[in-house]
């Protein structure tokens, strides 16, 4: 996917201009999400299993070029073939022997991230597969057009009325039709698709090294489907995704579970192990991509590289309330909210995303909600520093910045400016001639300087609480 | 130099000077003496039906369930006991009936494996699956440790098939069953 995240501030203003719809509904879903969470994490010893999940992680991320050789070797030794990946070109690669060899025509796909980053979709299609997300929501906004708003709800921007029309443009479907009804229709194409594809694509949620044990969650059935009717399934798996021992899997998938939707379990999960062995279903041929794609990078940084422990839950976005306001896509890049804000950075490098750090207000909301505790905070504030010492803040910005630094450090000077401003003939809109006042000013009321100065009221209340 | 040999080399190199994180022990757990209660318990909240029967119980559910249908599919591992119904494909069946693996009370999930099939677990629209007494755990990690000799596929099933995707709306069935039955043998 080409990223766009520099654009970051003038696609929100557009977004909330001309969606209003997109905030009330990601607002909606979102609060829901959030919810589901807090009666989920009411449950349990939250605090001891997110510090337990927060250091199994370290521990893999510390040890990482062992369990990936021995995550490799399990994996072989189960029948999966193996390849690695720096990024989208090796991946494209095997996609194209893997279509060349076995005729595929139609591939079927789960949801995965990973494959957004890797732009898997318009390979495919470049070669003339037909490729159908089986997710639902996946589904809705690949015939739309778009990518996905959110990690785990891909479509939580879009309404019942907009998904209404959509259907009854494509499939003819009444405008009403309730949502049951749509989702008949999505599950007779779908369906149809599932039996007749050669090839089955997949992330990974977890990749126990131990037993060489791919681990996927979901609710609706899909990746179940797709990794058990094609003849061949290709799974991508990020190279931080690992976990040492099948049992970890005990933590960490109610965990991810209940930070995502609020459930104990997801209704499905997948432990797949390789191809179907003598006698049984499965797909024939399982290979299992590897995949770096900026990870490495991010694991070298010492500053920035805890933001590799996450589980791609999704907490954090539903308890950002900035991300509320616009959902993912202003964000420019796959990954969006505050895990998009230091992970983006990270992977596609600050200059192409340093605007994204400065998409929060700091509240902290994100870090508390995260099963496997990031500091979110703490690396916004790394990466806006990084933006200001490579000069990556517009020039005006820093300079004002500068300017009103030395205005405030001497009480002189600021005086007299301050009295300068209100008794000089100073036009109404005062942002006009203050270039640096303007993103501020954009969606707000005028500013306009005080009748009188701080300094003055605070005398008179001192005065009036001593006479008083 | 290959990917993997460059990747491998990236990782020694940013891990070289990083102080190594320890791994923390398993957790211990209080267990419930009979997870059985709890495991009928968290189906129902997961939206499933769960029954604990004996032998007769489960054949008359299960004609009950079938009445008026053509047929079902079966995993490999479903006695002959349990199949009244004339075999049909996964495709056109609307019963699928599984044996499952083990099943987790915690959670109230039901373990399938490849070994005993997969597509009657996911694409007839009721899904019946049948699980032993003495193969319900109290917790996920107590069956992880007793199954470390994984099948070439192993599926926790933990409800019906659902989506909130349309609208924020519950819809069940979406690709997989809509209805979920368990029972449990005595
Ligand atoms: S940063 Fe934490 S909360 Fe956000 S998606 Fe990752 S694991 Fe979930």
């Amino acid at each position: 996917m080409r990223a766009k995240a520099k654009r970051y501030p003038k696609e929100a203003a557009r977004l909330l201009r001309e969606r209003p719809s997109v905030r009330e509904a990601v607002t909606g879903a979102t609060l829901h999400f959030e919810r589901n969470r807090l009666r989920a994490y009411g449950e349990i010893d939250t605090e001891a299993w997110r510090e337990r999940a927060r250091r199994v992680k370290d521990h893999v991320l510390t040890h990482l070029d062992h369990y990936l050789e021995l995550a490799e070797g399990r994996l072989r030794e189960n029948g999966v073939q193996v390849h690695w990946a720096e990024g989208p070109e090796e991946a494209h690669r095997l996609l194209r022997e893997v279509v060349a060899r076995h005729g595929v025509r139609r591939a079927v796909k789960a949801k995965s991230m990973l494959t957004e980053e890797l732009g898997v979709n318009p390979l495919l299609e470049s070669l003339g597969v037909e490729v159908y997300e089986t997710d639902l929501g996946e589904y809705l906004i690949q015939l739309l057009g778009e990518p996905p708003s959110h990690i785990v709800g891909p479509a939580i921007h879009l309404t019942l009325k907009e998904i209404q029309e959509l259907f009854h443009g494509r499939f003819g479907t009444p405008p009403d039709a309730p949502p049951e009804a749509l989702a008949q229709v999505a599950r007779r194409v779908l369906r149809e698709a599932f039996l007749t594809a050669e090839l089955g694509i997949s992330g990974a949620n977890f990749l126990v090294a131990e037993t060489g044990t791919l681990a996927l969650m979901e609710n609706e059935g899909n990746i179940r489907l797709s990794t058990s009717l094609p003849k061949v399934h290709v799974a991508f798996v990020g190279i931080e995704k690992l976990l040492p021992r099948l049992q970890d899997l005990a933590l960490f998938l109610p965990l991810t579970a209940r930070a995502a939707t609020g459930q104990r379990l997801s209704t499905f999960v997948s432990l797949l192990q390789g191809p179907a062995r003598e006698g049984e279903e499965g797909p024939e041929e399982v290979h299992v991509v590897l995949v770096d794609h900026g990870r490495t990078a991010l694991l070298a940084d010492p500053e920035a590289w805890e933001v590799l422990r996450c589980l791609r839950c999704g907490a954090c976005l539903n308890a950002c309330p900035v991300y509320r306001q616009t959902g993912g896509h202003p964000y420019g890049y796959v990954y969006s909210g505050p895990i998009g804000a230091v992970l983006d950075p990270g992977l596609l490098g600050l200059e192409e995303a340093y605007p994204l750090p400065y998409a929060s207000t700091l509240c902290g909301a994100c870090q508390e909600a995260c099963p496997v505790k990031i500091p979110i905070p703490r690396l916004l504030l790394t990466w806006r520093h990084r933006a200001v010492e490579e000069g990556l803040a517009p020039a005006w910005e820093r300079g004002a910045i500068g300017a009103f630094a030395r205005v405030m450090g001497s009480p002189a000077l600021y005086r007299l400016l301050s009295k300068a401003l209100r008794g000089l003939p100073l036009p109404q809109e005062l942002q006009v001639y203050l270039p640096v006042l303007k993103a501020w000013a954009e969606g707000r009321g005028p500013l306009r300087p005080s009748p009188r100065p701080f300094h003055e009221l605070w005398k008179e209340i001192k005065e009036e609480a001593r006479g008083g | 130099m290959e990917a993997r040999a460059r990747i491998l080399a990236r990782i020694r190199k940013a891990l070289k000077e990083r102080p190594k994180a320890l791994l923390p022990e398993l957790p211990h757990h209080a267990l419930p003496a009979d997870p059985l209660d709890l495991f009928l318990r968290r189906l129902a909240e997961n939206g499933a039906e769960g029954r604990l029967l004996d032998q007769e119980g489960a054949l008359a559910l299960l004609r009950e369930l079938a009445q008026g249908l053509p047929g079902a599919a079966y995993g490999r591992g479903v006695p002959e006991g349990f199949r009244p119904l004339p075999e049909l494909p996964p495709e056109e069946a609307p019963l699928g009936v599984s044996w499952a693996l083990f099943a987790v009370a915690e959670t109230g999930s039901v373990a399938l494996s490849s070994e005993d099939g997969r597509k009657a677990q996911l694409l007839p629209p009721t899904h019946l699956v049948l699980v032993e007494r003495e193969r319900v755990y109290p917790t996920l990690l107590e069956a992880f440790q007793d199954h470390k000799a994984l099948p070439s596929a192993l599926g926790l099933h933990s409800g019906p098939s659902k989506s909130a995707d349309i609208g924020q709306v519950m819809v069940k069935g979406v690709h997989g069953p809509g209805r979920l039955w368990v029972v449990v043998l005595t």
